[in-house]
């Protein structure tokens, strides 16, 4: 994640944005397709972009909601899918008190750690070396893409996981933004029909 | 540039309306109920699908990277994950994705 966010802070660098504009970024909207979004469509089209790109706000949240007990809400600008990944293989397993406090303090360790490295990246965008870029590129996607790995053991995590492998072409025939959420939905849906019959 | 603040304003406010919709529809469940598991499933796949467009087709400038050095990160990482944990897995993955890009072979 930290990656992701160090080539975001460079990326607005290469793309003119104020450093303000950058920051507010990362710690208001806080779900990096968003922000990618934001970064590289203005106007209306931009928002209605970033929102469906982060619509999976809502399903991480809803999972998550359970564990926080019923001032969660104080948790709500800390979602996103990095501490949301994290915390679900763990507060399951906490004394249920301690899950707000828990994901409060895995959630704000995130949101600074980003804010943080993307500040690194807007100052060092012009000396980061060329061999660093695919590294940079692919920090997020091989990290998430371990985690699924090793939820592919896990047999209550494995049919959402390979549901929405296998409905990842739905979202390379539609928009990117649009076409995830769908695929998400679709593989997501089937998983869930799967592990109730 | 002099940007325009207010599409992140308001795609910062319909974000976090997005979570405080979550949390408050779902606080007073249970966590095996169906919709927090159908959320849950959701969730995870969307993340699923993501990491394989990434991984297949990535968009922007990740598609400059070569397939062969995506593959060859993924294995390392995989393997190494397995052997030494999540943290080796990244260093070993990314590390190989990078010699991999830099000296490999570009079909």
């Amino acid at each position: 994640m930290a990656a992701t966010f160090l080539a975001f802070g460079a990326a607005c660098r290469e793309a003119g944005m104020p450093l303000e504009w950058m920051l507010a970024c990362c710690l208001f909207v806080y779900g990096m397709p968003g922000q990618m979004v934001l970064l590289g469509v203005p106007g209306l089209p931009g928002v209605l972009g970033a929102t469906v790109a982060n619509a999976r706000f809502l399903p991480l949240a809803i999972a998550l909601a359970p564990y926080l007990g019923s001032r969660g809400w104080i948790a709500a600008p800390f979602i996103a899918v990095t501490p949301w990944a994290v915390a679900m293989r763990v507060v399951p397993g906490l004394h249920p008190g301690l899950g707000l406090p828990w994901f409060l303090g895995c959630g704000m360790i995130s949101w600074g750690l980003g804010a943080a490295t993307a500040l690194v990246g807007f100052a060092v965008a012009a000396s980061l070396p060329t061999a660093a870029r695919p590294a940079l590129l692919f920090a997020n996607t091989l990290y998430f893409a371990l985690l699924i790995g090793a939820d592919l053991v896990r047999p209550a995590a494995r049919p959402a996981v390979i549901g929405g492998m296998l409905a990842a072409p739905i979202a390379m025939m539609l928009p990117p933004a649009l076409g995830l959420l769908l695929a998400g939905l679709v593989g997501g849906t089937a998983a869930w029909f799967w592990q109730r019959r | 540039m002099n940007p325009d603040w207010t599409p992140l304003l308001l795609a910062a406010g319909l974000g976090l309306g997005l979570r405080l919709a979550g949390v408050f529809l779902a606080r007073h469940l249970r966590p095996d109920h169906p919709a927090v598991r159908w959320a849950a499933a959701v969730a995870g796949a969307t993340i699923a699908a993501f990491v394989m467009i990434a991984l297949i087709a990535p968009p922007g400038a990740a598609a400059s990277v070569p397939p062969v050095a995506r593959v060859a990160g993924l294995v390392s990482g995989l393997v190494a994950q397995w052997r030494f944990g999540l943290l080796a897995g990244l260093v070993a993955g990314l590390a190989v994705l990078t010699l991999v890009a830099a000296y490999g072979v570009n079909p």
